[in-house]
């Protein structure tokens, strides 16, 4: 059972096809990774998935309505929330501020007070910065809070772009444990990701998307059976 | 010394309607990255309205307040509609234009319904001025002080205690993570225009029941000695705007004492041109809210 299936969307800057025609699918409850080089157009889709870009045909079904072209704010209400690439915090806000950008659209303050103290005990860091501007956060706090502010809406498909970009090892092997947790609570997410070792350990389908098309579609066995992937994401020894 | 102290006084109450102007101005800079050339204009109307009511009704003061108020946000809401919205995230330029000439359309407009160049306007206080010692203090000066305490009080209870308030400064910081976090921008946008009129119209009202005229170059004033007080404030901070328009009601002042009435707005502008061609860090480095 597919959460959200996009079909033969394109999504153009100007003239120039960013995306040309990308169909894929993500499954209830699944870890799917989108791995892909610079350019390829992962971040593009997924702008276009949470409605910051319009895609100019296809049709992007999340849980079988289409959202292609609606706005953000209309998105996240369905219950999509995307994790931005570089974090976009609110720097000149603090982490409790953030955090309450991130349930907007909420009204009940009693559900929310309970998800701000579930966040604090998920990542212990934010709450002993709770009163300091995000802005002065490390960049995994900030990447931490990023992933928490998204988690706020209550999402239904947790969109990831690139959360480890920047970081240092230890801190990425943080952050993949907080994903394989949420998934362990039945959140589903789309993650776009670089470090391919990372990914394996966690995802349970994988696409490859070069020049705006999806060239590869399976599960970690299959990619790490193809030579070719192998050599360009893994490296070149079997892993 | 008492002369000092005077213009010192004076410079206080004067700078306390340009915080008033350069708050509303830097709300819709630090939302929109904009400028609204319309911003003083559309005050202007509000206080052609109440004049209108006035000409023709035995409204009272507060009344005519409220009128200058809504007409300055029905005619920010049409500056937003018409410049604003359709330019999101385009040329700053072309919105800039664009409002520039709404500001043509309300001179226009108010000169059609009122074409006389000056008309009276009720003052606030028909009494004699308040003696302190030797200082002298006109009753409006003080309202005016007031209202703009209450209004810096009001603004900072909305930005920092309210849920509104929060969506538009997550909109100032990171407009692209604020749509991500689910606030609707174009509406954020809408509520910040029509918050930064009202408090234009309230700024309006006070200024022309001071002067106790309105005349359609009322819309230049507002808006030039609102950015003004902006940029001397520091592009884009809400702190730095009430800092500015004092700072400008002073210099002001204090030129006019020195030098005498000729010279005080060729001091200030004189000045703002130093401090841009010196580049100081707090008016090139914008500060969020």
């Amino acid at each position: 059972m597919s959460l959200l299936k996009v079909q033969d969307v394109v999504t153009a800057y100007g003239k120039i096809e960013a995306l040309k025609g990308v169909s894929l699918e993500v499954a209830q409850g699944s870890i799917t990774c989108l791995l892909g080089p610079n350019g390829a157009g992962k971040t593009t889709l997924m702008m276009s998935i949470a409605g910051i870009l319009r895609p100019r045909r296809g049709a992007i079904l999340f849980g079988g309505e289409d959202i292609a072209g609606r706005a953000p704010h209309a998105i996240v209400a369905r219950g999509v929330a995307l994790v931005p690439e570089n974090r976009l915090v609110f720097p000149s806000m603090t982490v409790l501020e953030n955090l309450h950008a991130g349930a907007y659209q909420r009204g009940d303050k009693k559900t929310i007070a309970e998800d701000l103290e579930k966040m604090f005990g998920r990542f212990p860091p934010l709450k002993e910065r709770a009163a300091q501007q995000a802005g002065t956060l490390s960049g995994g706090e900030q990447q931490m809070l990023a992933v928490a502010r998204a988690l706020m809406s209550r999402p239904k498909l947790l969109l990831m772009d690139e959360p480890s970009l920047g970081l240092a090892p230890l801190v990425v092997e943080e952050i993949f444990r907080i994903v394989a947790e949420l998934h362990k609570d039945g959140t589903t997410i789309f993650l776009v990701e670089q470090n391919a070792h990372m990914a394996l350990k966690v995802a349970e389908h994988f696409y490859l998307m070069e020049q705006g098309k999806v060239s590869f579609s399976g599960t970690p066995g299959a990619l790490a059976e193809d030579e070719v992937i192998r050599r360009a994401y893994l490296g070149s020894s079997k892993a | 010394m008492t002369d000092l102290a005077q213009s010192t006084l004076d410079g206080l109450f004067l700078g306390s309607s340009y915080a008033l102007l350069a708050l509303g101005f830097t709300l819709i800079f630090g939302v929109l990255r904009r400028v609204n050339l319309s911003f003083g204009p559309a005050i202007m109307f509000g206080c052609y309205a109440a004049t209108w009511t006035h000409l023709n009704s035995g409204a009272g003061l507060l009344l005519l307040a409220l009128v200058t108020i809504a007409g300055a946000v029905l005619a920010g809401a049409y500056v937003e509609r018409l410049c604003f919205a359709p330019h999101r995230g385009g040329s700053a330029i072309a919105a800039m234009v664009a409002s520039f000439a709404l500001w043509m359309q309300f001179e226009e407009l108010v000169s059609i319904a009122l074409p006389r160049h000056i008309y009276d306007f009720p003052p606030l206080y028909a009494g004699a001025s308040l003696s302190l010692g030797a200082l002298s203090l006109r009753a409006e000066s003080l309202v005016m002080l007031f209202a703009a305490i209450a209004v810096c009080a009001f603004l900072w209870w909305i930005l920092y205690r309210t849920r509104f308030g929060v969506a538009v400064r997550a909109v100032i910081d990171q407009p692209q993570a604020a749509q991500l976090a689910g606030i609707s921008v174009p509406r954020i946008f809408m509520l910040t225009f029509a918050l930064a009129s009202a408090i234009g119209g309230l700024a309006g009202f006070l200024t022309a029941a001071s002067h106790e005229q309105v005349t359609p170059m009322l819309g230049m004033w507002f808006t030039l000695k609102g950015l003004l007080a902006m940029m001397l404030g520091g592009l884009g901070s809400l702190p730095g705007a009430v800092l500015g328009g004092l700072a400008l009601g002073l210099l002001e002042a204090h030129s006019q004492w020195f030098f005498g009435p000729q010279t005080r707005d060729l001091i200030a502008y004189a000045l703002l041109f130093v401090l841009l061609a010196a580049r100081v860090p707090w008016m090139t480095t914008r500060s969020a809210s």
